[in-house]
């Protein structure tokens, strides 16, 4: 060790000497031009950096509703695996599932949830005297189609959900020239809820309103 | 240098991207809202081509959006003269509602949940109110009890008003509703 000590020594001696000139002149910058340089430095990287956010801010907001653990297709999953939708409180659900946010008092929320993967579900509901509504909410939030009792034949509304292979599949299995009476409804999710609302227009209507929602059947179809 | 560099780009993407993107989703965004006087509704809410600040909002929480078919929510935060609805002032809402099958008149706090006041009686259909001799709608809403249809507010605090019309022909062209086919807030007094 002593050894290469000695004569690694004369080397680290010699090595400075040729610059040992003045430096040249381009290398040596004043005050200014230095703070001229830094601030420019710190614009270019300050604008990457907004850059940089613009992307995350974009891919959080596209990626949230994938991401989401507590949206009401979640919560409400296990709903309606009886055949017909079932009812959601405003206020502390049974089993701890969240209670439903922003929701009108006056009305009677019935939730059936639906997993595609096993064939088209089938939706009936018959109508009464107060207004109901059905609506398609897929997973991840946004309503894929709302329907009202105004389009029910003879008392009764019916669809079948889908996705779109299956419906490609019924399109093709229909018979020759003739017209399909059933109304299909394509689900770009395979999963989902079926929500039926009615409007207790009186306190007194409150039970009628809660029989209509929960007698909306789901179940597989044929 | 470099790597300080690369550490303040990313520190500033990473933390400025996060937080503007909770900032934008946190409430209801300001992508897609509709104003008709003092009424604000989101019609792109019900609808399959939700955009997607609205779609992150949603998921966000247990909502369950009125379909654009169904129905439309409106939400009016401010009274007609611009200042924001306090629980220390009375308010008269006057006027008419758009043609629907049934509506509701709602007060809420901010983020849409009923007040826990000690008078059960957060809202009105349109069955329950009395009205006039020429038919039209007058409710007030003020923390102590008034003549005719009152809906009681918290004595003092920021609230909401939420109107939503069932059935009604206004959900697919909410931003062509004149202000006045909608119920006018007028602040009466405040303590």
């Amino acid at each position: 060790m002593s050894a290469m000590d000695h004569e690694a020594a004369p080397l680290a001696r010699e090595a400075p000497r040729p610059q040992a000139a003045p430096l040249p002149a381009p290398a040596r910058r004043s005050w200014p031009q230095r703070l001229r340089a830094a601030a420019a430095r710190l614009t270019m990287t300050t604008l990457a950096g907004l850059m940089l956010a613009a992307i995350v801010h974009i891919a959080t907001v596209l990626l949230i509703p994938t991401l989401s653990q507590r949206d009401a297709a979640r919560a409400y999953r296990q709903f309606g695996a009886e055949g017909h939708a079932q009812l959601v409180q405003l206020t502390g659900n049974a089993e701890g599932t969240p209670s439903l946010q922003e929701a009108d008092p006056n009305a009677a929320t019935a939730v059936c949830g639906y997993d595609l993967t096993a064939g088209p579900i089938r939706v009936a509901a018959r109508t009464g005297a107060l207004p109901l509504g059905i609506t398609l909410q897929r997973q991840g939030g946004g309503v894929i189609y709302a329907i009202t009792d105004r389009a029910a034949i003879r008392g009764v509304l019916e669809f079948l959900v889908m996705t779109e292979a299956q419906y490609d599949e019924r399109v093709a299995n229909d018979e020759e020239g003739e017209t399909s009476r059933e109304l299909r409804v394509v689900s770009d999710t395979t999963r989902g809820l079926i929500v039926a609302r009615v409007l207790a227009k009186r306190p007194s209507d409150r039970g009628d309103a809660e029989a209509l929602a929960t007698g909306v059947q789901c179940g597989l179809a044929n | 240098m470099r790597i300080l560099d690369l550490a303040y780009i990313l520190g500033l993407g990473a933390s400025l991207g996060l937080v503007s993107a909770h900032w934008a989703v946190a409430g209801r965004p300001l992508v897609g809202k509709v104003e008709v006087g003092s009424w604000m509704a989101w019609p792109g809410s019900g609808g399959r081509d939700v955009d997607p600040y609205m779609r992150a909002y949603l998921a966000r929480g247990v909502h369950l959006p009125l379909g654009a078919g169904e129905g439309l929510e409106l939400i009016a935060e401010r009274s007609d003269d611009g200042a924001p609805l306090d629980g220390r002032c009375r308010y008269r809402l006057t006027g008419t509602v758009p043609t629907t099958r049934g509506w509701t008149i709602e007060i809420t706090d901010r983020a849409g949940r009923p007040f826990q006041l000690p008078l059960e009686r957060a809202s009105f259909t349109d069955s329950e109110i009395v009205r006039g001799e020429d038919g039209k709608l007058s409710v007030i809403a003020a923390a102590a009890p008034q003549a005719g249809n009152w809906l009681p507010l918290p004595a003092g605090g920021r609230f909401q008003f939420r109107l939503r019309l069932y059935d009604t022909p206004v959900s697919s062209q909410t931003g062509e509703t004149r202000a006045a086919n909608l119920p006018q807030i007028a602040r009466i007094d405040c303590r």
